[in-house]
């Protein structure tokens, strides 16, 4: 089986999201990133497929900015080959277009099974399983985990509203939206993805400039601070505690 | 053939069978030596001369645990005497009429007494009061030895006794005195009642007496090195090649790949060296928080299961054979290890467990095997730079209250640089007391700053967690503003982040005096530039291992709380041999399954067990959660207050009131 | 414009609600644009509840009972194939997932996500404000004609009564699926059931340590609630999956929510907004939770739950 896990970036959101001077974006260039963590999800439950039937599994990456090191941190936690897709793009190219490149790349890349996030902090636009899915014409599924090889096919479960489950087998090639990992993603030390990073060469393939893609445009971009924001209590745990105290004792809700 | 041809034959070949066997186990050492890192221990040679002086003439930490210390240097002593012996028997049968004189020959006599005593009382104290510090080690071997050496002193007197019936016949000897030999010369006086005192008597007894003595001794040297008294040869070299660079400091220089210990190849040759010198006396396992804690950890067995492992396939281990790390070692214990060095202080021969530990959890960190607590505030570090996980804009907020703005370090020269650290600026609890440092600082005129949020965790725990690349990555951006801010000195409250600044940082050239807090209000007290008044309250105080034991930082504190007109107590373990609050090393990040009481729980019953102590003194922002913790679990927090220096320096300035437990504060305001 | 495209998702055989709303809205903006909304559910199940979803046209893709994802995905292009569909709508669940972006990266469509406000504007389009970022910003988007739209569940009401019947055209799916459903896992209903308790004291990964539960614990006795938890704590293996509040774990609505260490990511608000009273404790004065909370307060939580604990009388 040959996996292709498709990896980004996006905004660390512990920090603060300073918005650029249109109030449409991002500005980009002062946040901190971090790896899309269902993207890690999906990377784990890949190693872990192959560290059970022997997957091949490529990390795959646009090069959008500083990936190098998310695409050595996959090599050094254990995926086979690290492909870096270069072009013309920076961190504002919207998540169609990258899955348009994406596509592009993959169709011919020889897969059989792509694992992406099932979704990411910043993709608006729609979620790149979903996407590529219907791009490449592949069968897809979203919020998936327990992902299996089954002769050939895969097996995996896919997650609904209330707790329900279902497990699906497909043929291949397939793309699928990874929700959670058999285990939470391993950690790899620093040292080794350096060590890596000095032994094993990233893979660049050459994917042209921007596709040309149909959008819808963000007019703006906004804090929510506006709505009904919670009547606020002020004061260090004691006060709260009494606070809350006093709420319970309105509403008759204590015991 | 004579007595003698024969002795002299039996001497030769048990002396050859003897080295041979002896260098088969010395060879393979010596190969495993030649494999490991790289390490130098051959500077200073004064210095290292003196430490063999005091530790193995002096028996400065033997001595710590006195019957055993007396006892060991009886036997110790008898080894040295013993040496006169053998050249006095050898030499005797050798060449007729040699002899060391009659000083020599009362010593030896003197000796064998003092051995026998020595015997009886290592037998005693392991038979009868049988010590919890031996628990794994291996009593047959202690038994065997102490047999041997009994059986050889014994032989001593034994052939000293037929000297004087063989002299004549068969040494050609006119005169056998055995004035000085008073053991001896007693024995003889009883064989002549008896009537043993026949030629064929006096040629079985002198022939027995020898080999007991030097047939013995011989196979002793031949056994050395397949037994715990290899530390008999070993224990002066590995003393002598202790680790004479700021203890606090784990890796000396940037290891080129990675500090994971994987196989003994990776280890330093001072670290197998290690292994072949323990005693197995057991004092590291008997300080141990882990161990005290019931965790699987004993120091002592990660050295001895490190040592039979190296002896059972000397270093060249099959693929599938179980990893040191995880397998020799289990990796609970080695997760369990709160790197404290309370083990490395009380190892009488300077065996150095940390850094093999840090090494072995460095190979599992590297398969991916750490706690996944852990493994979260390892990721924190790398993005937020702090072990909350909080956005680096909320590291200087504790600053918001003060009265007065902190200077920007990185934007103006300062004298001081407060290096804050995670805890004072991220803890709730313990950033209480932050702004109060800076409130003193203020007070007492310091020209300060700090780097607000371009400061980042030192990485002192993440080397320790065996992430060196990460405690890397932290330095280079703390080293990175650090050098491009003026100032002359750092403080701190954290002994962490002192150790890390102190003595890691040292590789990567940073050579400023750092100082901890205690040492610093200390001396603007002594300069009149903080007057102070009494805070009479009787507390005991609590060292903290990364300032007492890794930076020998154990007086400051006292005289400063000497200062606040304190009543300090000690609790019996204190200074240098203090009991760990089980943080350390990562530990507070870490699961705690597997603790039966927890380090911190057992040093606060150690403090209420002094009379009349109200107030149980720390100086690290990490104690303050711990023991915090540990006196509400026990339930003592009405009657015994966990306070950081801090909060008593507040007091005697005047900013805050004197800090009471809820119970003499009850009593206070009745 | 062509008429608006509404995918109906079941629930337990009925609408999901989510259906229900997008019914709603879809119905006044088909006025405003002057269209007519066709519904397209999937299964047999389905049947009843098309030809009461007050849609003026309905297609059911019968055949396999249950949803899967390959097949569903063929019907919607199907039906996009022979209508030429002003807007298409889905709840943003695990089928708007599947659907959504598929179907617009195949048809050409633009696309937009996370939904939770969808008006009318002059000249045929529309325009959306959508949750970015784990709701910590608003986006506020131009929607084309022909989009297709995912609408997180529970972003605007559901009309009470829908008159009159939608004729049900059976739509025959062409085609071999590359995906069958093996089976299907009802969910683990586990130890308490969290839908019914009046006060739950729900834990986030705020709660940094798995031992730290025990404070939650003994917070939930001394009140008389059960603890619940976000999604994270559940995938740690920290508390089992029945007690796991949002879109994949249960939706509650109990008198009191009391959030703590929860961040308020859409997909955990979409299990508990319609809360009665909910009470958010977050270090972070920016979490979104603070959006649909009552009352909040940005203290520690491992501080706060001892002491309110001990002032409710608990665990002495
Ligand atoms: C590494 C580590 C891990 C830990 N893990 C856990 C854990 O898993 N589980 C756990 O329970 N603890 C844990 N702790 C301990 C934790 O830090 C606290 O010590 C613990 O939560 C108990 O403290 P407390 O808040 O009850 O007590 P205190 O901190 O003493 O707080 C009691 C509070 O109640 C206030 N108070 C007193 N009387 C009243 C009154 N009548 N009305 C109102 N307020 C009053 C006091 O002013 C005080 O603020 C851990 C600690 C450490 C360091
Ligand atoms: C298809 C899909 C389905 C999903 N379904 C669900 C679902 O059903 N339920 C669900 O919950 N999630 C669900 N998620 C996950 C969701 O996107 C979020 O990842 C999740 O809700 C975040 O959980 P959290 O708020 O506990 O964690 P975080 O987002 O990490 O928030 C933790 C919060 O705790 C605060 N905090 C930290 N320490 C403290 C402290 N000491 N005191 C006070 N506050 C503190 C922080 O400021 C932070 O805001 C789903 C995701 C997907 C993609
Ligand atoms: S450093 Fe401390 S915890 Fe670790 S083994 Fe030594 S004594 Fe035990
Ligand atoms: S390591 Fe040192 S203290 Fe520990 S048993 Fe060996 S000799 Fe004794």
């Amino acid at each position: 089986m040959r996996i292709a896990v498709l990896v980004k970036d996006v905004p660390d959101l512990v920090e603060e999201l300073e918005l650029d001077e249109s109030g449409r974006g991002l500005a980009v260039d002062d946040l901190s990133y971090v790896p899309s963590e269902w993207d890690d999800q999906a990377l784990e439950e890949a190693l872990l497929l192959k560290e059970a039937s022997g997957a091949h599994v490529s990390a795959v990456a646009l090069d959008t900015g500083d990936v190098d090191n998310m695409l050595y941190t996959a090599l050094a936690k254990g995926a086979d080959r690290a492909v870096k897709l270069v072009g013309d793009y920076d961190r504002t190219l919207p998540g169609r277009q990258r899955a348009r490149i994406l596509a592009d790349y993959l169709a011919g890349a020889g897969y059989d099974l792509v694992m992406t996030g099932v979704q990411a902090v910043d993709d608006l636009d729609g979620q790149i399983a979903g996407l590529l899915g219907g791009m490449l014409g592949w069968p897809h599924a979203s919020v998936v985990r327990d992902v299996a090889v089954d002769s050939g096919a895969v097996r995996f479960v896919q997650e609904y509203a209330g707790g329900r489950m279902a497990e699906f087998r497909s043929s291949t090639p397939l793309v699928l939206g990874v929700q959670a990992a058999k285990k939470p993603p391993r950690y790899v030390p620093i040292a080794r993805i350096r060590q890596v990073s000095r032994s094993a060469a990233l893979e660049e393939v050459e994917a042209g400039g921007s596709p040309s893609e149909s959008l819808a445009a963000i007019e703006r971009l906004y804090r929510p601070e506006a709505q009904g924001h919670a009547t606020m209590w002020d004061g260090d745990a004691e006060q709260v505690a009494a606070a809350l105290v006093a709420l319970l004792d309105e509403q008759h809700l204590r015991s | 053939m004579t007595l003698r041809t024969m002795l002299m034959a039996a001497t030769i070949v048990v002396a050859l069978a003897s080295v041979g066997v002896f260098s088969v186990r010395g060879r393979a050492i010596w190969t495993v030596l030649r494999r490991t890192r790289p390490v130098v221990r051959w500077d200073r040679i004064g210095e290292r001369l003196l430490s063999v002086g005091t530790q193995v003439f002096g028996h400065r930490r033997m001595v710590r645990i006195p019957l055993s210390g007396i006892l060991h240097y009886f036997i110790f002593s008898g080894f040295v005497v013993l040496l006169l012996d053998i050249v006095g028997t050898i030499g005797q049968v050798f060449r007729p009429g040699f002899g060391i004189g009659p000083w020599l020959s009362l010593a030896v006599d003197v000796w064998v007494a003092l051995v026998l005593v020595g015997v009886l009382m290592a037998v005693y104290n392991r038979a009868v009061l049988r010590p919890a510090r031996f628990h794994g080690s291996d009593e047959r071997d202690a038994y065997m030895i102490l047999v041997l050496i009994a059986i050889i002193v014994v032989g001593i007197v034994v052939h000293e006794s037929f000297y004087p019936v063989v002299a004549a016949s068969f040494f050609h000897v006119a005169d056998p005195s055995l004035k000085s030999e008073f053991l001896g010369n007693g024995l003889y006086h009883v064989w002549q009642n008896l009537g043993w005192t026949t030629p064929t008597a006096g040629l079985v007894g002198y022939t027995v007496g020898y080999l007991m003595d030097i047939g013995v001794v011989f196979a002793f040297l031949a056994y050395l090195p397949y037994s715990k008294h290899f530390h008999i040869l070993l224990a002066v070299p590995n003393i002598f090649f202790r680790n004479l660079r700021p203890i606090g400091e784990l890796v000396e220089s940037p290891p080129d790949e990675t500090m994971a210990i994987r196989s003994f190849d990776d280890m330093r040759w001072k670290d197998v060296l290690d292994l072949f010198t323990c005693t197995e006396c057991g004092r590291c396992q008997d300080v141990c928080p882990a161990y005290a804690a019931g965790q699987p950890l004993s120091p002592k067995m990660v050295i001895l299961d490190l040592r039979d492992r190296l002896v059972s396939d000397w270093g060249r281990s099959e693929a599938d054979a179980p990893p040191l790390a995880g397998g020799a070692v289990s990796r609970e214990a080695l997760w369990a290890c709160t790197t404290c060095g309370a083990c490395q202080q009380a190892c009488p021969v300077f065996i150095e467990h940390v850094p093999k530990i840090a090494g072995l959890r460095a190979a599992l960190l590297e398969d991916g095997d750490v706690d996944p607590a852990a493994q979260k505030v390892l990721v924190a570090w790398e993005r937020q730079g702090n072990s909350f996980g909080q956005p680096a804009r909320k590291r200087p907020e504790w600053a918001k209250g003060l009265e007065f703005p902190i200077r920007d370090a990185r934007k103006e020269p300062v004298d001081w640089l407060w290096f804050v650290g995670d805890f004072a600026a991220l803890d709730p609890r313990a950033r209480e007391m932050t702004p109060v440092v800076g409130e003193l600082l203020h007070r007492a005129g310091v020209d300060f700053g700090i780097l607000y949020e371009a400061e980042v965790n030192s990485g002192n725990d993440a080397l320790r967690i065996g992430e060196y690349g990460l405690f890397e990555t932290l330095a280079q951006k703390n080293l990175k503003v650090l050098e491009k801010a003026t100032f002359q000195r750092v403080f701190t409250t954290d002994p962490h982040s002192l150790n890390a600044l102190k003595n890691e940082y040292r590789k990567f050239g940073f050579d400023k005096p750092v100082f901890h807090y205690t040492e610093a209000f200390l001396a603007l007290i002594q300069e009149g530039r903080l007057p102070v008044s009494p805070v009479p309250i009787r507390a005991t105080y609590h060292d903290p291992c990364y300032l007492g034991r890794w930076n020998h930082i154990t007086e400051a504190p006292r005289e400063l709380l000497r200062v606040l007109g304190v009543d300090l107590r000690e609790m019996p373990r204190h200074g240098e041999q203090s009991f760990c609050c089980g943080a350390g090393g990562g530990r507070i990040w870490m699961d705690e399954s597997g603790i039966v009481e927890r380090p911190a729980n057992q040093r606060i019953r150690e403090a209420l067990a002094l009379p009349g102590i109200t107030h149980f003194v720390v100086a690290c922002p990490k104690d303050v959660s711990m023991f915090h913790a540990a006196a509400t679990a026990l339930g003592v927090d009405d009657r015994l207050r966990v306070t950081d220096v801090t909060e008593l320096l507040a007091a005697a300035v005047g900013l805050r009131a004197t800090p009471l437990p809820a119970a003499m504060a009850m009593g206070a305001s009745e | 414009m062509g008429p608006i495209i509404v995918v109906v998702e079941m629930q337990s055989d009925a609408m999901s609600p989510a259906s229900a709303e997008l019914l709603s809205r879809a119905r006044q903006l088909a006025r405003a644009q002057s269209t007519r909304v066709v519904a397209l559910g999937f299964g047999e199940a389905a049947r009843g509840a098309l030809g009461s979803s007050g849609a003026d046209d309905a297609f059911l893709a019968a055949g396999a009972d249950a949803y899967v994802p390959t097949q569903a995905e063929a019907a919607l292009r199907q039906v996009l194939q022979e209508t030429a569909a002003g807007l298409v709508l889905l709840p943003n669940t695990t089928m708007g997932m599947d659907l959504g972006a598929a179907t617009a990266a195949a048809e050409g469509r633009p696309m937009v996500a996370y939904a939770t406000s969808l008006a009318a504007v002059e000249g045929g389009a529309f325009k959306a404000t959508s949750q970015v970022y784990g709701g910590k910003l608003v986006a506020e988007v131009a929607v084309p004609e022909g989009s297709v739209v995912t609408v997180l569940p529970g972003s605007w009401p559901a009309d009470e009564a829908v008159s009159g019947t939608t004729p049900v055209r059976d739509l025959v799916v062409a085609g071999e699926s590359p995906m069958e459903l093996v089976r299907t896992i009802e969910p683990d209903t586990g130890d308490v059931d969290i839908t019914r308790a009046d006060v739950l004291v729900s834990v986030g990964r705020g709660i940094q340590d798995p031992d730290n539960l025990e404070l939650a614990d003994e917070l939930a006795e001394a009140l008389g609630a059960v603890v619940s938890c976000s999604r994270p704590v559940v995938d740690a293996g920290w508390l089992p999956r029945a007690r796991q509040v949002g879109k994949s774990g249960q939706t509650v609505k109990p008198k009191l929510y009391l959030a703590l260490g929860i961040s308020g990511a859409p997909e955990h608000l979409q299990g508990m907004k319609d809360s009665e009273i909910i009470v958010a404790i977050n270090s972070d004065p920016t979490a979104p939770i603070f959006e649909v909370a009552h009352y909040g307060a940005t203290c520690d939580i491992l501080e706060l739950m001892p002491i309110l604990t001990e002032r409710l009388g608990g665990a002495d």
